[in-house]
């Protein structure tokens, strides 16, 4: 009887329920744009959120009303791209690959500050009082970024800095994380065609950051002047590169009287220098620096 | 007592002194998982409370009207009230997205996470099934149904209080030099020990 009692009032609440859900699920029903189906189910479904929404759905959402690019999927790379191009009707664009970029061009020019003989790890040295150097934006040269990467892409010169293979570097971006000065976006991470990178990041007066250290942007604006592409700026006394319209043509690099722009990028503008017959191919450029970019 | 301070007694004791995350441990899940960001604690606290009421009415009719009666209740309580839970929660979802995307956004995603949350089974059988209520308060052996609206509410209350202000807690704790063994989730629950210590200072406060 007990048993039957039971049954009899799990299947009323079933039964109840269910009727419920199937009526709500009738006249409740949104139209789901079938283009949206189809792009989430072309994105890769892990819901990384490294695009910046919660969900690979949402994404996929923004993506047919046009908030988003097709590219915007950081973890699909080129073949998600194209698929979801495909689906939207759109020409297909790059996938905007990242790769990871030093603005600081100190090393042993920096000026110290006092001498630190604690543990060699630029975030131990950071915590003493901001660091042993007298810029506060500059690169401590302990290698945390170095011992960080799973790549084996980023190695200390012999100048003290982590030099960047763009050919080994994922973009995974953690050498940003582990970088005690990341706040102040030592280092950063950059499209990888960035064809040129600024080596300084102190945003402290001209005046102060030229005794901290000689290899600094005095914000002189030449590069600014030259830039026939206006893709360089000199905002808030210190050089940036607007890399949507930066066409890699090498002249601020040569203007820099401080020698503070490197020519930068995976492919980048050493081909275009060496075609050019300036400089020494792929090693050193027209103002005889070295060019750490795909050499 | 006057009935009315006998409700609220019953609502700050549900919401802080016996607060359900921090000094029962239920819902833990959540308070862990989602209590990484401020918008997302303060979604899923919206969540929990609207489910939570809903929840609670549900079982309590379901307890009074149904299992009762049929004396069915004592052993059959737990897979009924998950039933009504789930689809509950499901024709919330349905309902809101039909009705308020806005709101649909805000709570959407949060809501089929909360179909099996401990947190809202636990209140639900507590303001449902006599005998389960333990707070020392005389209310008589089983609560009428707005003394359960009130007491889950409370519950649900002080789950997003203690949510959000976890999620406060842990913003700023991403920007402290904290030691690397130490970062993200390890001092993440030091510091919702910490928590639960204060809270649990409260214990006894109005003899509950
Ligand atoms: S870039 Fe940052 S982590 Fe790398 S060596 Fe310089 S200060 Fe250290
Ligand atoms: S020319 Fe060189 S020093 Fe002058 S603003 Fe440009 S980068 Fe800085």
């Amino acid at each position: 009887m007990l048993i039957l009692k039971a049954v009899g009032a799990l299947s009323v609440i079933g039964v109840i329920t269910s009727t419920i859900l199937a009526t709500a699920a009738k006249r409740f029903y949104v139209e789901v744009d079938p283009r949206v189906e189809a792009v989430a189910a072309a994105l890769p479904g892990s819901n990384c959120g490294a695009c910046g929404n919660p969900s690979c759905f949402m994404s996929a959402e923004k993506m047919v009303s046009g908030e988003l690019e097709p590219n915007a999927c950081v973890a699909g790379g080129q073949s998600v791209t194209d698929a979801v191009a495909a689906i939207l009707g759109a020409d297909t664009c790059d996938a905007i690959a990242m790769i990871s970029a030093r603005h600081c061009g100190g090393g042993d020019r920096a000026v110290r500050a006092y001498e630190y003989a604690g543990v060699r790890s630029c975030a131990a040295a950071n915590r003493l009082a901001g660091g042993p150097l007298a810029c506060s934006a500059g690169c401590l040269g302990y290698g945390d970024c170095v011992r960080a990467c799973p790549f084996d892409a980023i190695h200390l010169d012999e100048r003290g800095l982590p030099v960047v293979d763009p050919a080994k570097c994922t973009g995974c971006g953690i050498c940003v994380k582990e970088c005690p000065r990341g706040q102040i976006t030592l280092l950063e991470m950059v499209p990888e065609s960035a064809p040129v990178v600024v080596r300084c990041n102190a945003h402290d007066k001209v005046k102060a950051r030229k005794a901290n250290c000689s290899a600094c942007c005095i914000a002189c604006r030449k590069c600014e002047r030259e830039c026939p592409a206006d893709a360089i700026h000199v905002i808030d006394m210190l050089a940036v590169v607007d890399y949507t319209k930066c066409t890699g043509c090498g002249t601020c690099v040569e203007v820099c009287p401080q020698d503070c722009i490197d020519l930068y990028g995976r492919a980048a503008a050493v081909d275009t220098m060496a075609a050019d017959g300036r400089g020494g191919g792929a090693i050193t450029n027209v103002t005889g620096k070295r060019i750490e970019a795909g050499a | 007592m006057s009935g009315v301070s006998q409700l609220a007694l019953l609502f700050i004791g549900a919401a802080l002194i016996n607060n359900i995350l921090l000094t029962r441990f239920i819902g833990l899940c959540p308070f862990f998982g989602v209590s990484g960001n401020m918008e997302t604690s303060i979604g899923m606290s919206l969540s929990v409370i609207f489910v939570m009421v809903m929840a609670s009415t549900a079982t309590w009719v379901v307890w009074e009207f149904i299992l009762d009666p049929l004396g069915v209740g004592e052993f059959l309580y737990i897979p009924a009230f998950i039933l009504i839970i789930a689809s509950l929660v499901q024709f919330v979802e349905m309902y809101l997205r039909k009705a308020s995307p806005v709101l649909y956004r805000a709570m959407g995603i949060y809501l089929p996470l909360i179909t099996t949350n401990c947190a809202v089974l636990a209140t639900a059988t507590e303001a449902a099934k006599p005998g389960f209520f333990k707070m020392n308060i005389a209310l008589g052996a089983s609560l009428s149904l707005g003394e359960a609206l009130v007491y889950t509410l409370g519950v649900s209350v002080g789950f997003g209080f203690a949510l959000i202000t976890f999620a406060a807690l842990r913003e700023r704790l991403e920007l402290v030099p904290a030691p690397r063994l130490m970062k993200g989730t390890p001092i993440a629950f030091i510091t919702a020990g910490l928590l639960s210590l204060s809270y649990l200072g409260m214990s006894g406060w109005f003899g509950l």
